[in-house]
């Protein structure tokens, strides 16, 4: 854990006593959010702003593979997680092949394995996000270099605009190394 | 083909003994009906050669006593006599000789006629054997429809079992690290007293009261066990399961690589509450990478049914032996009980289909039979070695990849 706040995940699951114990074990290390029906799921994630989702496979009405089909297109940064016990196995491969489902775990879960599992998933979330936070200043760098060459204000010794770019400019391409 | 002979008179007898004995019969020969019926009943004749007039028992009697008794083989019987009218033939046919004749009788005749009786032999062996490996099939089909069954209970089942299992482990893991904390805490707590003492001797009192009473030092000790061994039991649940879905995927039978060590130890895992309702012991030797290609749920089945005979045959406080080694292109494992042994007549009929010398309700005998037709289906060989009151060993080979055979 290397950030101070914990990372706010959700754990969809039909089965009340599965919840309770999960928030038993994660309560510790995630800001837990639960529900017990992909619609429910869908009505936090519209609340909430989540970094992983982990949910049953099999649930009645929506299943897994279902929501972690709309949560794709809706939440597409959320780290997609399915459970699943090994009769299910299918629906969760097609879920993996047709994108998006970061992992399966199957049931009954170590427990430690599980902990394990969710800390790699907001990992990944948090250097997604750093991606595209990096994305967003090398573009605006990039705008603004550009902004200032076609002003022409580059020029002559005392140009006032020069450092704060060039600063920002060694910035980027430090922060740059963790993706190359 | 052995011949019992029944002849009172000497020159008769050897006559008949050096006659049989030019045509390659192995002949046991006796003088009356009594020495005959003794002799029958001590091994299996398939052809029997009688006079009619003996002392003691007679030739009718003894053909009547051998049809009266349900050896499983045929016996074919001719009646020699010198009796030459056709009412006797009837008589004697009737009490079941297969053939009649008149002495003294011309050899030619007597070789040709007991050639006759051989062919009626032989067509015997056929047919048990053809019925054998019919009710093989048939009960190998009766089996998988039964475990095709089984497969779709153990699934659906499988999956009822593992949610529970799964947040029973959990929680069980959630309160062996919160007991943790608490019993930290309590440590912290404990410390105060002193204070407590000072300011509150009642309070003082009664806390020392209570922590008499949940004995502490017990608690501190006893509780991660309880805990631990609370995880052990439902791992191992997990693993029942698991091997529960193995053998439940038999009607799929899919083509495999396998490990026969692993699969042994799965096997033995499963049999684990028999071993130890027996306080039997498994001593076990296995040689390295025996892997090979073949229906690994149809394997396990075989391995299962062997260890299963072994650990039944077993009595108490007694010791099996499990060895698995590499033999050229094929593995060769051997499975050793010290236990009762098989008589002869399990031994001839060890593999046939619903033969059982277990009570009724607890196996129907199939084990062995579908084994039987799992090794050979695999291009392997199964044999076992019994001595009654010492144990047993099997011996099953089987080739790195499946051949037909």
């Amino acid at each position: 854990m290397s950030t101070g706040t914990k990372h706010p995940i959700l754990i969809v699951d039909d089965e009340p006593d599965v919840l309770f114990s999960l928030k038993g074990l994660l309560r510790h290390d995630f800001e837990l959010y639960t529900a017990e029906s992909g619609e429910q799921a869908l009505e936090i994630l519209r609340q909430h702003t989540i970094h992983v989702i982990m949910t049953d496979q099999r649930m009645p009405g929506m299943t897994g593979a279902q929501l972690v089909r709309q949560a794709r297109t809706l939440y597409p940064d959320a780290v997609l997680i399915v459970f699943t016990g090994y009769a299910d196995i299918k629906a969760v491969i097609e879920a993996i092949n047709t994108g998006g489902l970061y992992r399966y775990i199957t049931k009954p879960w170590d427990p430690d394995e599980l902990i394990d599992v969710l800390q790699h998933a907001a990992k990944r979330y948090d250097e997604h996000a750093a991606r595209v936070r990096f994305a967003h200043d090398a573009k605006s760098f990039a705008n603004d270099v550009v902004q200032h060459v076609e002003a022409g204000d580059l020029n002559g010794d005392d140009a006032a605009a020069v450092k704060p770019l060039v600063d920002r400019g060694r910035l980027l391409a430090s922060q740059a190394d963790p993706f190359l | 083909m052995k011949v019992l002979l029944a002849e009172d008179s000497l020159t008769m007898r050897q006559l008949l003994v050096s006659q049989l004995g030019r045509w390659n019969y192995e002949i046991t020969e006796v003088e009356d009906g009594a020495q005959a019926w003794e002799k029958f009943q001590e091994s299996h004749f398939s052809l029997v050669l009688t006079d009619w007039m003996m002392p003691n028992i007679d030739g009718l009697d003894l053909i009547r006593r051998i049809r009266a008794s349900d050896h499983v083989e045929y016996v074919y019987i001719v009646l020699l006599t010198s009796k030459s009218d056709k009412a006797d033939l009837v008589e004697a046919m009737d009490a079941g000789a297969d053939d009649f004749l008149a002495k003294p009788c011309n050899p030619n005749e007597l070789r040709v006629r007991l050639r006759a009786g051989e062919r009626i032999i032989e067509l015997e062996h056929t047919l048990i054997r053809k019925n054998k490996q019919l009710m093989a099939a048939q009960a190998a089909l009766v089996q998988s429809e039964k475990l095709a069954g089984v497969g779709q209970l153990a699934a659906g089942m499988a999956h009822e079992i593992n949610n529970p299992v799964a947040f029973v482990s959990n929680n069980l893991a959630v309160l062996q690290r919160d007991v943790q904390s608490l019993m930290k805490l309590l440590d912290q707590y404990v410390t105060c007293l002193p204070v407590v003492e000072r300011e509150d001797k009642h309070l003082a009192n009664q806390l020392k009261t209570t922590e008499a009473e949940c004995d502490l030092p017990w608690l501190k000790e006893n509780l991660p066990q309880l805990f631990r061994s609370s995880l052990d039991g439902l791992t191992r649940v997990r693993g029942i399961v698991g091997n529960l879905r193995d053998f439940a995927h038999l009607d799929q039978a899919s083509t495999d690589k396998m490990d026969v060590v692993a699969a042994l130890e799965s096997t033995l895992e499963i049999l684990a509450p028999d071993l130890r309702a027996r306080q039997l012991t498994v001593r076990t030797d296995f040689g390295d990478s025996l892997i090979i290609h073949c229906q690994p749920a149809s394997l396990k089945q075989v391995f299962h049914a062997i260890l299963l005979n072994a650990v039944l045959a077993s009595g108490p406080n007694g010791a099996l032996e499990v060895a698995a080694l590499r033999n050229d292109s094929s593995v060769c494992v051997e499975i050793t009980d010290h236990g009762c042994g098989m008589d002869e007549t399990t031994r001839r009929r060890l593999f046939e289909p619903f033969y059982t010398k277990r009570p009724v309700g607890s196996g129907q005998g199939l084990g062995l039979a579908v084994s039987y037709g799992v090794i050979k289906q695999h291009g392997g060989s199964i044999e076992f070695e019994s001595t009654p009151g010492k144990g047993t060993t099997f011996r099953v080979m089987l080739p790195d990849s499946q051949r037909s055979c």
